[in-house]
């Protein structure tokens, strides 16, 4: 994935900050595992970070979307802590699980982040060789996180909607 | 919340007809071909009903859609230009699927998956409508899903 350093924008601090927290507060309750947050970059193309993603969308005063995007690894060892169960890759629960936990990175940052701002419902993909894209229009930044479980990224793709 | 499948596909050929200059067919045989590349783009309706529209199609369709919407030789189009393309067909239907729906509901933004091995799911949503349609020969599935309430603790 091609990176650059992520601008000095105050706003995009502001917006990027509650979904750090959210992120080792989520999986410190849920999965009981530690989450060292790295620099944010952004990310300025569309190739994938992992291979398990789930991804929620923003709307209201906030638009765009947020990608939650788990090595293999990662992802098989967080649903289990999470689940209390060893889940297959293919089975529904593993990617309900993935959604959950996405939905409550978005859902606890978005608490952080003010205004009146609705998420949607998670969606979840999982295979190899795909990548996601958003929108061009927005930038997206890249947190990488890592675990004793392995290595995830969240994706932000989030701005203020003008107006607002 | 019901749609009705006329409705969809209506809103789907009119999209078709007048963005693409494409014409578009009921698929009815059930049957999907099988896609060794294929474009899914998602996007997902908040508030007054919570719910998904999901558009799957051959990269084929994606590469007519993104030529008819940039004026561009197929053989001149980037992944990138096709991205959009998809973005927008659904970004235009979700556009018009959450007219049929009560005031005070908002779109997100598309996501586009692209790829040739992959499987997209949206968690606590049961599906409400599927329709099938093809276009110049290719079949094209969209397929609408509606957030499952959650029951309350006393339920």
């Amino acid at each position: 994935m091609t990176q650059t350093q992520a601008p000095p924008q105050s706003d995009t601090v502001k917006l990027i900050a509650p979904f750090m927290n959210a992120v080792r507060d989520v999986l410190q309750t849920m999965a009981h595992v530690q989450t060292r947050v790295d620099k944010p970059f952004l990310k300025t193309d569309a190739s994938t970070s992992y291979q398990v993603c789930g991804i929620i969308g923003f709307s209201g005063q906030l638009t765009g979307s947020v990608m939650v995007s788990f090595s293999d690894a990662a992802a098989e060892k967080l649903v289990e802590a999470f689940a209390g169960a060893k889940l297959a890759r293919n089975d529904p629960d593993f990617a309900d699980a993935i959604g959950e936990l996405t939905n409550m990175i978005a859902g606890s940052a978005k608490q952080h982040l003010g205004g009146l701002a609705s998420i949607s419902i998670p969606t979840v993909v999982i295979g190899n060789g795909y990548v996601v894209a958003n929108m061009h229009t927005i930038p997206c930044l890249v947190i990488p996180c890592n675990t004793t479980f392995g290595s995830f990224a969240v994706e932000v793709c989030v701005m203020r909607n003008p107006g607002n | 919340m019901t749609f009705n499948s006329d409705e969809i596909f209506q809103i789907a050929k009119t999209i078709w007809e007048t963005t693409l200059g494409r014409p578009i067919e009921a698929e009815t045989s059930g049957i999907l071909a099988n896609r060794p590349r294929s474009m899914a783009a998602c996007i997902q309706i908040a508030g007054a009903w919570n719910g998904a529209i999901l558009l799957d199609c051959p990269i084929e369709v994606a590469r007519l859609a993104a030529s008819a919407m940039f004026s561009t030789d197929t053989d001149k189009l980037t992944v990138p230009d096709l991205q959009d393309a998809i973005a927008e067909l659904v970004n235009m239907l979700g556009g018009n699927i959450k007219a049929l729906l009560p005031g005070g509901c908002f779109l997100s933004l598309p996501a586009v998956v692209e790829g040739g091995d992959y499987s997209a799911r949206v968690p606590g949503s049961r599906l409400i409508n599927r329709i099938a349609f093809v276009c110049a020969g290719s079949v094209v599935s969209l397929t609408i899903l509606e957030k499952i309430q959650e029951q309350s603790a006393a339920a």
